[in-house]
């Protein structure tokens, strides 16, 4: 046998990932710099962007197979199996579970009405929709672009993931790229369709609401919307699970652990297994700029539904609601609610709606996940 | 699929969406009312005894008018309203406090 050092070297370079790199590799390996850049120094929804960063930069190095399935006694990648659970739509209910456990439902209790204004912002999803079917997207695909507008990242993963898995890396960044920039999108869209006497409005404090209300709540909701739509069970039947295990006062332990511990561990897998999705062949296409774009226009539209339901509720009840609230609507729970807070406060320093604006805020959660039940009732399966 | 079936998906979605929230909003309305119910019951009944355990109200004479300060202190009233004139940002001098009362 022969040695060659030249041949060594020139072997070690063929194998290497800098040989067999495409172009698009090394773009979305850039691409995800960017994306940690904005996760770690601009603070832009770290906690699930940085996950979906890294997975994204680890999928995109050449010959690893991190996401190659098993072939015949070979077992598959490490991302393979951890993507099963976006795949089998598991993490996206979990994460609702944790959400559930984390939130406190006393402000829509006290007002009912809020959850009007929860249905009014999921407009943007259909004005998108729309939109979408009108650039030529198929209605799987449309719906799942239209679901951004619901500012909810489990419910568009778990749509997405139902629907239409090629846009999968798409809507998510899409989804909590807007949802981290909602101090940007919403308050000049909430200047230009209130006046300042409508912003300035102060609301009644809400009543306080009784422990054994808010243990009933979750079982109300889980019962009603699920006989309505029984598509909607896994998103707001671990929602209200959660929800349940949090107010019972007697499950202490596991709500801890859903909120904290088994939230954390699905939000890395989640991350990391939406990002690794995000391969160069797939991502960089035209579509992925127009999802980028109907995102953001989803987001606007249902921004504005929630105002003008608000600005109509304000007048129905002779000024007595701040049509701000309505803009809260959109989940990205608390962040709407905080916006509102601002937008008040700045029309009016004694004004505090961040209780009033939670109403709103948390039934937008509920509001898209029945969005996304309808869409999969009417394209799933 | 047309625009014309997608504005029709539009009218039905958004109106599934309404008409879901709207039943939950009343559920939710009936469910707060029949508890009220309850518990306005279930006042009534022990309210000799509650009357046993008087509440220490202690009256200020205040430049703004009068404030009650029920089982608190003056020092903790004055710090809580130290606390919401920072907060609100309202000079002190510009709120009215009626009363302020300790909750268990």
């Amino acid at each position: 046998m022969t040695y060659s050092l030249t041949d060594t070297l020139l072997k070690i370079w063929e194998m290497s990932g800098f040989a067999n790199a495409t172009w698009q590799q090394l773009v979305m390996i850039l691409v995800s710099f960017v994306l940690i850049y904005l996760a770690v120094v601009k603070h832009f929804e770290p906690l699930l962007l940085l996950p979906i960063a890294f997975g994204m930069l680890l999928a995109n190095f050449p010959m690893t197979d991190l996401l190659a399935g098993p072939l015949g006694d070979q077992p598959g990648g490490l991302l393979y199996y951890i993507y099963q659970g976006v795949e089998l739509g598991i993490y996206p209910p979990l994460i609702f579970l944790g959400i559930g456990a984390m939130t406190d439902f006393g402000p829509l209790i006290a007002r009912p009405s809020s959850l009007f204004l929860g249905a009014a912002a999921q407009f943007g999803i259909y004005i998108a929709f729309l939109l979408a079917l009108a650039l030529g997207f198929s209605p799987e695909a449309a719906a799942s672009i239209g679901i951004i507008g619901g500012a909810d990242g489990p419910t568009a993963i778990w749509l997405t993931t139902k629907l239409y898995q090629d846009l999968l890396p798409a809507i998510a960044i899409a989804a909590y790229s807007y949802m981290a920039l909602i101090p940007m999108i919403q308050p000049p869209i909430m200047r230009l369709l209130t006046t300042k006497k409508e912003r300035e409005v102060k609301m009644v404090q809400l009543r306080e609401v009784s422990k054994a209300e808010k243990i009933v709540f979750p079982v109300v909701v889980s019962t009603l919307c699920i006989l309505l739509l029984p598509s909607v069970a896994p998103l707001i039947g671990m929602l209200m699970l959660g929800n349940l295990l949090r107010e019972s006062g007697v499950t202490e332990r596991l709500s801890k652990t859903a909120q904290n511990e088994l939230m954390n561990i699905v939000t890395i897998f989640l991350g990391v297994s939406v990002g690794a999705k995000a391969v160069g062949e797939k991502f960089l296409q035209l579509e992925t700029i127009k999802v980028i774009i109907l995102g953001l226009v989803a987001f606007a539209f249902s921004t504005v539904g929630g105002l003008l339901l608000g600005k109509l509720m304000c007048w129905l009840s002779g000024g007595k609601v701040n049509p701000l609230i309505g803009s809260a609507g959109v989940s990205a729970v608390p962040m709407a609610a905080r916006v509102s807070q601002i937008e008040g406060q700045k029309a009016n320093p004694s004004n505090f709606l961040l209780m009033h604006a939670m109403g709103p805020n948390v039934a937008g959660v509920i509001g898209s996940a029945v969005a996304a039940g309808i869409f999969y009732a009417l394209f799933g399966g | 699929m047309t625009l014309l079936e997608g504005l029709q998906v539009l009218v039905i979605g958004l109106g599934t969406v309404f008409l879901v929230l709207i039943a939950l909003s009343g559920a939710v309305s009936l469910e707060s009312r029949i508890f009220n119910l309850f518990v306005k019951n279930r006042k009534e009944a022990p309210a000799a005894e509650i009357t046993a355990k008087q509440e220490e109200v202690t009256v200020i004479n205040a430049s703004a008018g009068e404030l009650k300060l029920i089982n608190v202190d003056e020092r903790t009233a004055a710090m809580i309203m130290a606390i919401v004139s920072d907060e609100s940002q309202i000079p002190l001098s510009e709120l009215k406090f009626k009363y302020i009362k300790a909750l268990d």
